[in-house]
């Protein structure tokens, strides 16, 4: 038996999953922008890019605006919101990666 | 013209409860088709959808994927990539489709039990949108493959597999009827959308997009993934209801159905992406493997969620382990072997290069499977195809309907759990598989595998011959190895030059 694998499920690193693209890209910078205490690590594997963090993070609609330079639904992020780590909380506003629980 | 904040009126719009007057609760919501929990449907008010879309944000966003997913496919028709591609990849689209893309519709079928049965508004609301995304994934997975069927007939069984008595075909029936087609919605939302939907569908629509980018193959990578986005909003139907679930004192039932849903799909994923992954996927393409794939998307991320829902570990956990070093190398080998059987040309992928990745990934390799390959190879070499080709059909599980596939060479492990149940004996591939069928037997007890069909006469003349015609496979269509047997020579001036 794998030890490494027992505990592969004990942590809590969460974010969303994107599939590459300008939108992609955008959101990464909104979450550095709205999580400014919060370090990210990105994993870049071509069809999709997965975005760690620890615990929680959000992503704002103003941000986005700000960073794409035109008007922006948060609903919009569903065209590359392949997955997402944690639970999700998706309002008009802003869209939420969380866990409940901390381990 | 200015629009009202969703927020300010969503939800009294998705809320369309109401008192039934002249029919009872129950004929309303009959338990066996909405709520076998049986929890009050007050307590359903309570249930609150994290992923919300309204019809108008629906239309846009899917018009959106549509167009990307359907002008990316043809720009790239120009890159002639079909003409240039590894017959192992053209194998893995082949198995992708034909086990899927009809299933979609199946899906569908599961989405509107929960969009009509299911007593939380919010989930009806969902779910509504899960019957057109589960619609779409259909048409355009039957679309895509639709273009090379004039060059390869293999590909016409996106559309027929699922209609034939092929046993892989029998297989995924089997798993997905009885996980989305014949369960209350409340089962379904917990089953389907979350075990499946959160869990496993990440591995074929995330993971393999990752090989496939890799390939070369665009199309398909954005296919797939754009699928993803959709199972990302639907599948967050089954969260709102496990909390429901928990909240109401049911989290051991609920624990139970998402344990039985893991466990079959977790198996049927074993034969279908396993080999895809590990075998099927030119090396040099190869992102990471099955079980690092599953490291990631299971482990990683299903896992932590189950337990973040109020959830525990599936009892099997430490079986399931164990099972990520073993089972899918298992199902590859019975899959070649018998490839007349499948709709696609299985890849070997036991060249000394891929024999030496395989190693790397899973330490023993050599000294298990590797043992089997070298026979193989060695009756290639030795030109005997007679040796190369199934006599028989192989013992399957009477639960997934795949063969019973155990560990072979110095670290034997090969075992039938079996189950008497009145006056008939069942066999299982594994004990969490004798499991599930032991939680409801009789709603497995009637089914026959194809091997039942065949020992009961109905596989007529009992020979190869006639069990491929059972399976409606013809001539153009049946398997052969993907590369002619090539990766067996290079393998064999591999050992010579050794010795």
């Amino acid at each position: 038996m794998n030890d490494k694998n027992a505990e592969g499920h004990l942590h809590n690193r969460v974010g969303p999953i994107f599939r590459a693209g300008e939108l992609a890209s955008a959101a990464i910078e909104a979450l550095e922008e709205d999580n400014p205490d919060k370090e990210f690590f990105i994993e870049d594997r071509t069809a999709y890019i997965r975005v760690v963090t620890d615990k929680e993070c959000v992503i704002r609609r103003d941000t986005m605006e700000d960073i794409l330079g035109r008007p922006f639904e948060m609903q919009e992020l569903e065209t590359v919101l392949g997955s997402f780590s944690g639970q999700i909380e998706a309002e008009e506003e802003f869209m939420r990666f969380y866990f409940t629980k901390t381990l | 013209m200015a629009l009202l904040n969703r927020s300010d009126w969503y939800d009294i719009a998705r809320d369309t409860n109401w008192t039934p007057k002249y029919v009872t609760e129950d004929a309303l919501f009959p338990p066996q088709m909405s709520d076998c929990f049986d929890i009050p449907r007050e307590k359903w008010a309570g249930y609150d959808e994290p992923y919300k879309t309204t019809y108008r944000e629906y239309v846009k966003v899917q018009r959106e994927k549509d167009a990307g997913a359907y002008s990316v496919k043809a720009a790239l028709a120009r890159m002639k990539f079909f003409e240039g591609a590894d017959p192992g990849w053209l194998s893995i689209l082949k198995a992708h489709y034909g086990a899927i893309a009809v299933q979609e519709y199946a899906a569908g079928m599961a989405e509107a039990r929960m969009a009509r049965f299911g007593k939380a508004s919010g989930m009806r609301n969902m779910a509504t949108f899960g019957l057109l995304d589960e619609t779409r994934h259909g048409q355009i997975q039957l679309y895509f493959p639709h273009e090379h069927v004039n060059k390869d007939r293999q590909f016409d069984w996106a559309h027929k597999a699922m209609h034939t008595n092929e046993w892989g075909a029998i297989a995924a029936r089997h798993m997905f009827a009885d996980m989305m087609n014949t369960r209350d919605a409340v089962s379904v939302a917990i089953m389907l959308t979350f075990a499946f939907e959160t869990g496993f569908t990440n591995m074929q629509f995330l993971g393999l997009a990752a090989d496939a980018a890799e390939a070369g193959d665009f199309t398909f990578a954005n296919l797939i993934s754009s699928i993803q986005t959709d199972e990302a909003r639907h599948a967050q139907i089954g969260a709102p209801a496990l909390k429901i679930l928990i909240e109401n004192g049911k989290q051991e039932e609920a624990q139970r159905k998402v344990d039985i849903a893991f466990w079959r799909s977790w198996r049927l994923f074993t034969v279908l992406t396993g080999p895809m992954m590990d075998y099927y996927t030119p090396l040099d393409k190869r992102e990471k493997s099955f079980k690092e794939f599953m490291e990631e998307w299971i482990i990683g991320q299903f896992e932590r969620n189950m337990l973040d829902l109020g959830l525990d570990k599936p009892w099997y956990w430490d079986i399931f382990l164990e099972e990520l070093n073993d089972t899918h190398h298992g199902m590859h080998m019975g899959v070649w072997y018998w490839r007349p059987t499948v709709w696609w040309n299985p890849a070997a992928g036991a060249s000394s290069a891929e024999r030496d990745w395989l190693e790397e990934k899973y330490p023993g390799w050599n000294d298990t499977w590797g043992q089997c390959w070298d026979v193989i190879a060695a009756n290639v070499a030795a030109g005997r195809e007679d040796l190369l080709l199934p006599q028989t059909l192989p013992v399957i599980c009477n639960m997934t309907n795949l063969p019973i596939v155990g560990r072979p060479g110095k670290r034997w492990k090969l075992r039938d759990y079996h189950l008497d149940y009145k006056g008939r004996r069942y066999h299982f591939g594994s004990e969490p598989d004798r499991w599930v069928f032991e939680q409801e037997p009789e709603r497995y007890a009637g089914h026959t595998t194809l091997v039942d069909r065949f020992v009961a006469g109905l596989v007529q003349p009992p020979t190869i011959e006639g069990a491929l015609q059972y399976m409606n496979l013809g001539q153009g269509e049946i398997g052969e190895d993907a590369h002619g047997y090539d990766w067996a020579f290079d393998y064999q001036n591999f050992r010579k030059q050794a010795v």
